[in-house]
């Protein structure tokens, strides 16, 4: 019986720090966001939005048309490769988006709504809200709800929304996929596309 | 548990059998190649990866940093605690199903121990993964954790079935706590723990239906779906085929039923082939005698004497209804045989000496074990009363045969004679290199546990000391 309690409080307190480990902003997640700064502006990746606006800009808008490809390569952390391929073709989207967002320069702060898609469970609209050229919250309008569609919903709403989430973290819609919620972290994920398009 | 009520010996007073009279050795008798422990050292570290691995989903669907909220990260822990109780629930059936291999390589006395850790183990996941979910669900929804059991039985698929399934695992739980356990009969607490199948059965469908890691196909999915079809097979395997394959092979039958106390009769069993049934003094079979009232329970009984390739022999001590009905058994009764398991035997010796210990009934495995043990082995046998002593000419012979020395210590357990000897000290006088032997303990769980406590502080290594436990 001795062992038997054993087992059941090291399987206690290892359940607890796996829970703690994946419940703290880990360093893998600071490595995924470096890469994607580092491009446009490797001195300062965390620099202030409104301080810097070229920065920011092309970071969202280097990051909506191309997304799968620019994000996913950062992900490894192979600063050397990624650096120089991807530059080049971001300093042409860069041009055209640039003088725009400079008239946004003030730091106003904008919401837009992306456009609404629905798949096999629900309905899915995602908002954003923008101040300067950063997203700084995002809020799901609608999810599918009603069963366990509240659960998967609440998991992704955890995930991604708020000013703490995945969207703002990232600055972008290449999410990670929630667990046991892939339909609605992908409409998700469409929903938010369409709004950062529409905001930038 | 350990041996209690299910064997005992004695003297042989009845007419002798037809089969071969009491010469147990008619053949000088090899001493068994030692088996050890490297077997279930690899199996714990087996076991030990794939809860890892069974755990490893939850680690890599999860982003780091998801867990924001006080909702999330409940249920995330409910989760987790799932997958382990998903494992442990096949791993125990797995324990159980009586493989070959696992009896050989880990040994009834330690499966029934491991068996026994992790289903206390596998009872409280159980019990935390129902709680965390309730109550992180029931958080995410912004509703009472009553209404979340509503919601959750009432438009969840399966979840009928899992609630049954969690209740029916306490219940056995609950049934195999010591103290509760030996106030049921026997045959109780055995059907009870016979529906922990329904377990493996109800528990199937919400896995797969909800399971945030199982419901998509994938690989996840499909070796998860594997690992049950694993159990299931080794299942067939171990209570199935095995013991049709040995049954066929051996058509054993009683041959003859003695009496050798007052309340201890011998059953002698013949059967084909018996010259090539590998099996060790010291383990046990269970067993199933093909009578009107007897066939719907197996019990285990320790044989009562070596292999000698002619007959096989248990003595049993008149308990309850089923041993009583044993004593009235037709020569000529099929006998369903399940084994032979159990790693009290002389195989699983480290040293070269052994010290045997048995307490009234408990003769019947260490009488069979005398056979192989190498020579000089000690024997100390206590008995309440001279009565109480069963095979004792056997036991004479033997000593005499093996070189062993055999006392006998009759009275209570607290009459100063056995009290002083059952002490270190008194061990030590006994038997002075006690601390280099393997010991033996076989009897009554009063004895077994004053017995290892005094050889503990003899300075005898846990490892060397060996149980006869052998009740699931």
């Amino acid at each position: 019986m001795r062992r038997a309690f054993l087992a059941i409080t090291g399987l206690a307190a290892s359940t607890t720090a796996l829970v703690v480990l994946k419940g703290s902003p880990a360093t893998n997640q600071v490595a995924q966001n470096l890469p994607t700064a580092q491009p446009v502006n490797p001195s300062a990746p965390g620099v202030d939005p409104t301080a810097d606006p070229a920065a920011p800009v092309t970071d969202s808008t280097g990051e909506a048309p191309t997304a799968s490809k620019t994000a996913d390569a950062p992900v490894s952390p192979k600063p050397g490769k990624t650096t120089a391929r991807p530059s080049g073709t971001r300093t042409t989207t860069k041009a055209p988006s640039a003088p725009r967002t400079t008239k946004a320069a003030q730091p106003t702060t904008r919401r837009v709504t992306g456009n609404g898609f629905e798949n096999e469970y629900g309905y899915v609209q995602v908002q954003i809200v923008v101040s300067g050229n950063r997203i700084v919250e995002a809020v799901a309008l609608s999810l599918p709800s009603g069963g366990e569609s509240d659960i998967h919903s609440g998991d992704v709403r955890n995930s991604y929304d708020g000013s703490g989430g995945e969207v703002v973290k990232k600055q972008n819609a290449n999410l990670n996929t929630v667990s046991g919620a892939t339909e609605t972290s992908n409409s998700y994920k469409q929903s938010l596309r369409s709004a950062i398009e529409q905001a930038f | 548990m350990t041996h209690s009520h299910t064997h005992a010996t004695g003297r042989r007073t009845g007419t002798s059998s037809r089969h071969g009279g009491r010469s147990a050795a008619p053949v000088p008798p090899q001493i068994p190649a030692r088996r050890g422990p490297g077997g279930r050292r690899l199996l714990g570290v087996l076991l030990l990866v794939g809860l890892l691995a069974s755990v490893l989903p939850w680690w890599l669907g999860t982003p780091a940093g998801s867990l924001r909220s006080a909702a999330t990260t409940v249920t995330a822990a409910g989760r987790i605690s799932g997958l382990i109780a998903g494992y442990l629930l096949l791993v125990q059936v797995l324990m159980m199903s009586r493989l070959p291999v696992l009896e050989r390589w880990i040994g009834g006395e330690h499966l029934a121990r491991w068996h026994r850790d992790i289903g206390a183990t596998l009872l409280v996941s159980v019990l935390a993964h129902m709680s965390l979910i309730l109550v992180g669900y029931a958080d995410l929804r912004n509703q009472s954790i009553l209404a979340e059991v509503g919601t959750l039985l009432g438009d969840y698929e399966d979840m009928v079935s899992a609630f049954v399934a969690t209740g029916i695992m306490m219940l056995v739980g609950f049934s195999s706590v010591r103290a509760i356990r030996r106030a049921l009969p026997y045959e109780l607490w055995h059907l009870l723990h016979l529906s922990s199948y329904l377990i493996l059965l109800l528990g199937f469908g919400h896995q797969f239906a909800h399971g945030a890691q199982l419901y998509k196909p994938g690989p996840v999915r499909t070796g998860w779906i594997a690992l049950y079809l694993l159990v299931v097979a080794a299942l067939l395997w171990g209570r199935v085929i095995t013991p049709l394959a040995f049954n066929l092979r051996y058509r054993l039958r009683v041959a003859d039923v003695v009496a050798e106390s007052t309340d201890t009769i011998s059953i002698y069993l013949t059967g084909e082939r018996l010259g090539r049934l590998a099996m060790l003094g010291g383990q046990h079979f269970r067993w199933r005698f093909l009578t009107r009232g007897c066939w719907w329970q197996s019990h285990p009984f320790s044989v009562s004497a070596a292999a000698n390739g002619r007959w096989l022999r248990v003595t049993v001590k008149v308990v309850g209804t089923h041993t009583a009905d044993l004593r009235d058994l037709e020569p000529g009764t099929r006998v369903w045989a399940e084994g032979p398991s159990g790693t009290f035997t002389a195989a699983h010796r480290l040293r070269e000496r052994a010290l045997l210990i048995a307490g009234g009934s408990g003769i019947t495995p260490i009488r069979a074990m005398l056979e192989e043990l190498p020579p000089g082995a000690a024997l100390i046998y206590r008995a309440r009363t001279p009565a109480d002593v069963l095979l004792s000419r056997e036991l004479d012979w033997l000593a005499q045969e093996r070189d062993t020395s055999v006392w006998y210590v009759i009275g209570s357990r607290d009459d100063p004679g056995p009290r002083q000897l059952m002490s270190p000290d008194g061990l030590r006088q006994l038997v002075p290199d006690v601390a280099r032997r393997d010991v033996y303990l076989c009897g009554p769980p009063g004895l077994v546990e004053q017995s290892v406590r005094a050889l503990r502080r003899a300075g005898v290594p846990r490892r060397q000391i060996h149980l006869a436990t052998f009740e699931l």
